[in-house]
């Protein structure tokens, strides 16, 4: 089932209104029952395996805390499963083929088998949160849990489960054991930021994704007219996910439930470290906290510290799909870190000149933003160009080549895909503008609470609701972070 | 969303209910001001003269002429479709090889509503007795009368339909009674958000453009936007759409459908009707997945054309039918086009030549 559907809203309301006149017990087993049908509305083989993932954890955790001295084993039990099952699924082919293709360049033919598997969508988010919990009990920084259910519920959680964010288990379990209470303040939030998610869903990323999807079908692109269609794809993939997760925390809310945020404004990063501190947080702190600091982290000299980040960061780009270029995105992130700590050493930044302060920082700022903004265009083309020989090419292009008409062509595309963008970068500059020196966001708000907020967000909620009906794109596409 | 200060508890959560009903209410209402803006030009109690379910005008004629041009021509074999057909059947190839006269009955952006008045309206109104008559369809629109008949692909309609047409506005109407229909009719109902899109959205869609070139220069931006990313300068593919699991319950389907009214079309013709799935781009030089919902709607649906006296022929899995045929999406290239037609032929010529016909049953069935 998915959000922008009237099967969802249907189920949604009807769900909502019956959980809340459950007692706490009952609304647990409602909201588990609830999340399976939600994941097994079109598939229901898909339950099978979530419901696997979470009966081997449960055991997996319960068996490490009685019988401490096979920890390890149970966690291996654990990690081959999940692992095994995300690797069988979305990755099986991927190896055929590539084993084919290398058999192939030594003059070995060999008929590959080909399963046409179907990837379960969601697999790679509830894969790492189960993960999370049997870690998190293996490292003795979460007790196993004794109730199934609860946990089952954790790991199905219905407003996330198909595309996060990803919530580590000691995070939301304590939500799902703990009596909840309806909060007329967070049902209100909530629904601030379920309209906010559907307009930029339905409005912003479904609009410029039409301009991303032609750009990227042409088979003769010329320069203007592929940077546009990656800068579309870059607001397509930030409207379209943090939607996602707005919708998503919005929905919780009004369940009782709070999930973290996913995003923190990255196109304003001015940094690589600070892009990801702000993009997909829940799949970089995962990453971070499982993977890299396990590695070592940057405790071991820079040579180690390199290592680490490139191999976090290649594993992060596999976990988006099975195919290169992510691989590739992945890499160039890492080597973008590196460069930028390298750099740091051997250059340390000057001071700025005392005196011109607030307009030399305030320029310094702005073209450190662009700067960043420039290479997260790069890797966006990368991430959406399936084919190597196309991004080699893509790469190549001189600006200088182009014909007038393709320039004006990708002027318009530009201008088209920043027109609908609008309030992303609005919304992202005031944000900004509130943020302290230590980073520290402050209230955006400056309309005293009560009834003048309470006017302020109807109006802007009609105004979101208003545009879906007059601007939403004719053509509907899923949200891009199922197919991962 | 904390209401004043100093209130008892009680007092500030009735406050805190209150803005919220009165936040969803806001929500609602200020959407009316599409209405306010567009209430003049909305004229939302006309309706469609040949479809009283949908609101509008008719933007033209029935085209008439057709019928006596086919009279004149008599076709041996009549081609409906949109550009499914179109970017497949040369009709001068498929003739020669045949031996009888093609007429090609094609409209672009088409959809089974279109193709069924094109049989009722001119084929069999003409009196011409082809051999058959051939539709093409994609997966499941073929039972999915709504398909293309919003507001953006409805004008075609207009050529092919004659001053009443009850029996598509029942089927319409059967169609619109499902959940999504009746919500989208509410809401179209309380905003006239039709009215407002078709003057908004081309605003959005120009304004770039005249900033860009000047209202002058403006229609030549568009046109070479448009022409800039045609067929011509596509690339192939990878994957084309995969079949959606949608619609795919045929019984359920087939009921808000114009099938029946064209295979009873057909019979009250004298024609055999041959409705033809085309095989959508093949992925890794094979057909693309096809879920089990979609096998067993396609098993249905050759049953049911069966046993109503027509012929349900189906590319999918035809490895003649390769990939690099293709141009974008599930479109014959141009240069495969002879080729395909000549497929074409091959497969179905007992109902082309029936004289040919060596076995006794057609290789269709």
């Amino acid at each position: 089932m998915i959000f922008h559907s009237l099967d969802f809203v249907l189920f949604f309301l009807v769900f909502t209104a019956i959980y809340w006149s459950l007692p706490h017990r009952p609304q647990n087993v409602f909201l588990f029952a609830g999340s399976y049908f939600f994941y097994g509305y079109v598939h229901l083989w898909f339950l099978i395996l979530i419901a696997t993932s979470t009966s081997i954890d449960y055991c997996a955790a319960r068996g490490m805390e009685a019988r401490p001295a096979h920890r390890r084993k149970f966690l291996w039990l654990s990690i081959v499963t999940n692992f095994g099952m995300l690797g069988f699924f979305k990755y099986f082919d991927f190896f055929v083929d590539n084993v084919a293709a290398a058999l192939a360049t030594m003059g070995l033919p060999w008929h590959q088998p080909t399963l046409r598997i179907l990837l379960p969508v969601g697999i790679s988010f509830y894969t790492f949160q189960a993960m999370s919990y049997t870690i998190d009990v293996y490292k003795g920084e979460l007790h196993a849990r004794r109730n199934l259910l609860d946990l089952a519920t954790f790991v199905s959680f219905f407003p996330h489960l198909v595309a996060g964010p990803i919530q580590r288990a000691s995070f939301l379990l304590p939500q799902v054991e703990t009596p909840r209470r309806f909060s007329v303040d967070k049902a209100t939030s909530g629904f601030g930021l379920i309209c906010w998610g559907f307009f930029k869903k339905l409005v912003i990323a479904d609009n410029v994704g039409v301009i991303a999807n032609k750009v990227f079908a042409l088979g003769d692109p010329t320069f203007p007219l592929l940077w546009s269609g990656v800068f579309a794809f870059a607001i397509q993939i930030y409207a379209d996910f943090s939607a996602y997760t707005d919708i998503a925390r919005g929905t919780s809310r009004w369940l009782g439930f709070e999930l973290t945020e996913n995003f923190d404004h990255p196109y304003l990063a001015r940094t690589p470290a600070d892009f990801w501190r702000r993009w997909n947080i829940s799949l970089s702190s995962w990453f971070r906290d499982y993977v890299y600091i396990p590695l070592g982290g940057s405790k071991a000299g820079d040579a180690k510290w390199a290592r680490n980040v490139m191999v976090t960061f290649l594993l992060s780009g596999l976990w988006h799909g099975a195919s290169w270029n992510y691989v590739l995105w992945g890499a160039y992130h890492g080597v973008l870190l590196v460069l930028t700590r390298a750099r740091r050493i051997l250059k340390p930044a000057a001071p700025v000149p005392a005196g011109h302060r607030p307009v030399v920082a305030a320029l310094i700022i702005m073209a450190q933003v662009a700067g960043m903004f420039a290479l997260t265009l790069v890797g966006w083309l990368l991430f959406r160009e399936t084919e190597l020989s196309a991004i080699v090419r893509a790469l190549t292009l001189s600006p200088f080549s182009a014909p007038a008409d393709d320039r004006s062509t990708g002027l318009y595309l530009f201008v088209l895909t920043l027109l609908y963008s609008l309030p992303l970068w609005a919304q992202s500059i005031w944000v900004e503008w509130h943020r302290d020196e230590s980073g520290v966001r402050h209230p955006a708000f400056i309309v005293p609470p009560g009834w003048p907020r309470a006017a302020v967000q109807g109006v802007a909620c009609g105004l979101a609701f208003a545009a879906i009906l007059l601007l939403r794109s004719r053509a509907s596409l899923d949200f891009i972070y199922f197919q991962f | 969303m904390i209401p004043s200060t100093g209130a008892p508890p009680g007092t500030r959560v009735r406050g805190s209910v209150v803005q919220l009903l009165a936040i969803l209410a806001m929500t609602l209402t200020v959407p009316f001001s599409l209405r306010v803006m567009h209430g003049r030009s909305a004229d939302t109690t006309s309706r469609l003269p040949y479809l009283p379910v949908f609101p509008g005008h008719r933007s033209q004629l029935f085209h008439a002429g057709r019928i006596p041009e086919l009279q004149q021509m008599n076709p041996g074999a009549v081609v409906i479709g949109d550009s499914m057909a179109g970017t497949r059947i040369d009709e001068r190839v498929l003739s020669k090889r045949s031996g009888v006269p093609v007429a090609p009955l094609l409209q672009a952006g088409s959809g089974p509503a279109f193709w069924y008045l094109a049989l009722k309206n001119w084929v069999v109104a003409s009196g011409i007795k082809p051999r058959v008559v051939f539709i093409f369809f994609r997966d499941t629109n073929l039972t999915d009368v709504m398909f293309r008949l919003d507001d953006q692909f409805r004008w075609s309609l207009d050529m092919v339909a004659s001053d009443t047409e009850e029996e598509l506005n029942d089927v319409v109407q059967s169609a619109l009674d499902g959940p999504f229909y009746a919500v989208h009719q509410g809401v179209e109902r309380l905003y006239h958000v039709d009215a407002a899109r078709r003057t908004v959205e081309p605003m959005v869609s120009r304004a770039p453009a005249r900033w860009i070139a000047g209202s002058a220069g403006q229609p030549r931006l568009l046109e070479h936007a448009n022409q800039r990313f045609g067929l011509d300068h596509l690339r192939v593919m990878e994957a084309a759409d995969m079949a959606a699991d949608a619609g795919t319950d045929f019984a359920a389907s087939v009921k808000q459908s114009v099938l029946p009214l064209m295979l009873r079309e057909a019979q009250r013709g004298g024609f055999k009707l041959c409705l033809v799935r085309v095989q959508r781009r093949p992925v890794n030089g094979q057909p693309p997945v096809q879920s089990p919902a979609l096998k067993k709607y396609v098993h249905d649906l050759r049953e049911y054309v069966q046993a109503h006296g027509g012929i349900l022929h189906d590319d999918t899995g035809d490895p003649a039918i390769t990939l690099d045929m293709y141009e974008d999406g599930d479109h014959i290239a141009r240069h495969a086009r002879a080729d395909y037609t000549r497929l074409f032929y091959e497969r179905l010529r007992v109902l082309l030549r029936p004289a040919l016909r060596v076995n006794g049953a057609p290789a269709a069935q």
